[in-house]
């Protein structure tokens, strides 16, 4: 191999460890297409990343507005609807744009950069279930996202788990506001709701992960929230004026409350 | 009581099952692994001997470490043909580590002069490259086109930079069972692997790490190649050098 011309780097920062003059190695040939290869996964992973930090913020965007909505089983206020829908549009522009970079090989290779999908399945089905007052089952999650992207199932599992969170708020919340568990004209109402989700979340096979093990710890502080809601309600229920919020701060002596 | 309840049991049964699925995927994949992992320890265990093998015997040597990787290949046959049913990155990173220390051992072997393959005649101080890599263990290298068992870029890389440790060590050790000669080759070999690191735009990540940390395995080499010069031991380096890139 013919030592000599060293070629120009192609404008990448790390200017300082170039070394111009060297002669070419033996090997400088192969690292150089190993360099090409690595900057396509670097690049690629850092647009998902961009992409999924920003689609994550508008998620939790939507769920704020959602938060708003007064009601079960109505339709949203135009303004929430409006906010609401503006924001999966931008959603969708992001998400089309490494729709691409998502190949069937790489869907799993950047799936911990994508995160993201999570925090959309959470608001999808929270949206969902204002609406109907039931769970968004799998393949109504994948028709609601805006994007051609593929939902896993465990995105699906682990965006449902965030879904708690948001129905503790909601009902805390509603309760407050009319001095009743929201639900609907058959009796079901939304602590019977977070009952009958938890224990189906129960049911699954524990994954061993700390992530799941977070989770499910969150799951069950928010179930155990809802049900000082309700208890609340039947102990205080005749004294309590309009208005009238439970004192959550009896959260507090429970030492792993966030 | 008329109308719909909150969720379809079916949603979680299907869960469920897939739950149940991945645990089984991982249980049979760690078996598979676990083996892998001894028939990696017994070819490390075989090279660790060159530390103390004259280059005349490592023919010998290199055939019973062959022997070795011949039972790798047939593990990381089987790890293959599982992996392949399910998206290779899903599970990847449970074998990588092994994987990649299985490369070491064949990188080696092919660098004492094992594996001569068509594209790359057997030699001492040969980089065997991915390709060869991949037709060793029979099995595909940087897959981009197809989700399928595959030797990727990182491993391989990752790969090299345990091999220029124990190279190293090796300098140090040929010098004492008086092979002055090979510290010269181990010397200009792992310079330019050096080089070929820099090349590269690292991210601040495992390999950026491991890549740094060559440099101090061209020092200790340095050092031996120095110590020797300064003796009158070796003909000048530079002999050795250019000889080296014209075998090329």
């Amino acid at each position: 191999m013919s030592g000599g011309v060293k070629r120009d780097r192609d404008g990448n920062a790390r200017a300082k460890s170039a070394r111009d003059d060297a002669p070419r190695g033996q090997f400088h040939d192969m690292f150089e297409t190993f360099r090409d290869e690595l900057d396509e996964h670097y690049d690629r992973r850092e647009r998902i990343i961009k992409v999924s930090r920003d689609v994550t913020a508008l998620s939790k965007k939507i769920i704020f507005s959602l938060q708003r909505v007064k009601n079960l089983h109505a339709e949203f206020p135009p303004n929430i609807q409006k906010e609401v829908d503006s924001r999966l549009a931008e959603i969708s522009t992001l998400l089309n744009s490494i729709a691409a970079d998502l190949t069937p090989l790489n869907r799993q290779r950047y799936s911990y950069s994508l995160r993201c999908l999570e925090e959309l399945v959470e608001a999808l089905s929270f949206a969902h279930y204002l609406r109907h007052q039931t769970l968004i089952t799998p393949a109504e999650t994948q028709a609601a996202v805006p994007a051609d992207v593929q939902i896993s199932p465990f995105d699906y599992m682990y965006g449902v788990f965030d879904l708690f969170g948001e129905l503790m708020r909601f009902a805390t919340v509603t309760t407050a506001q009319r001095g009743e568990l929201v639900g609907n004209d058959e009796g079901r109402n939304i602590l019977g709701d977070i009952h009958e989700l938890g224990c189906a979340y129960e049911m699954l096979p524990e994954i061993p992960t700390k992530d799941y093990r977070q989770k499910i710890t969150a799951m069950r502080q928010s179930v155990v929230k809802v049900e000082k809601l309700g208890y609340g309600l039947v102990v205080r229920g005749s004294e309590r004026p309009k208005g009238w919020v439970p004192d959550m701060k009896d959260d507090a002596p429970d030492p792993s409350s966030p | 009581m008329s109308s719909q309840t909150l969720l379809n049991p079916e949603i979680f049964t299907s869960l469920n099952d897939r739950i149940e699925e991945e645990t089984a995927v991982r249980e049979t994949l760690t078996q598979i692994i676990q083996r892998l992992e001894r028939a990696v320890a017994t070819a490390q265990a075989l090279l660790s001997r060159v530390h103390g093998t004259p280059r005349a015997r490592y023919p010998a040597l290199i055939e019973q470490v062959e022997a070795a990787i011949g039972e790798q290949r047939e593990i990381i046959g089987e790890l293959s043909k599982t992996a392949s049913n399910h998206p290779y990155y899903k599970y990847n990173s449970k074998w990588s580590r092994t994987v990649q220390s299985a490369i070491t051992t064949a990188i080696y072997t092919a660098w004492l002069g094992g594996f001569p393959l068509d594209t790359s005649p057997a030699r001492l101080g040969r980089l065997a490259s991915l390709e060869d890599i991949g037709k060793i263990y029979q099995v595909p290298t940087n897959l981009k086109d197809k989700d399928a068992f595959h030797i990727t870029i990182e491993e391989y890389l990752l790969a090299l930079t345990d091999f220029t440790s124990d190279l190293s060590r090796l300098a140090i050790n040929s010098v004492t069972m008086g092979d002055f000669e090979l510290p010269l080759v181990i010397s200009t070999f792992i310079k330019d692997l050096f080089a070929g690191f820099q090349v590269l735009n690292l991210k601040n990540d495992i390999l950026r790490k491991r890549a740094d940390a060559v440099k101090y395995d061209v020092k200790r080499v340095e050092d031996v190649v120095y110590d020797l010069s300064l003796r009158g031991l070796v003909k000048r380096p530079t002999d050795a050098d250019t000889e080296m890139k014209t075998g090329a």
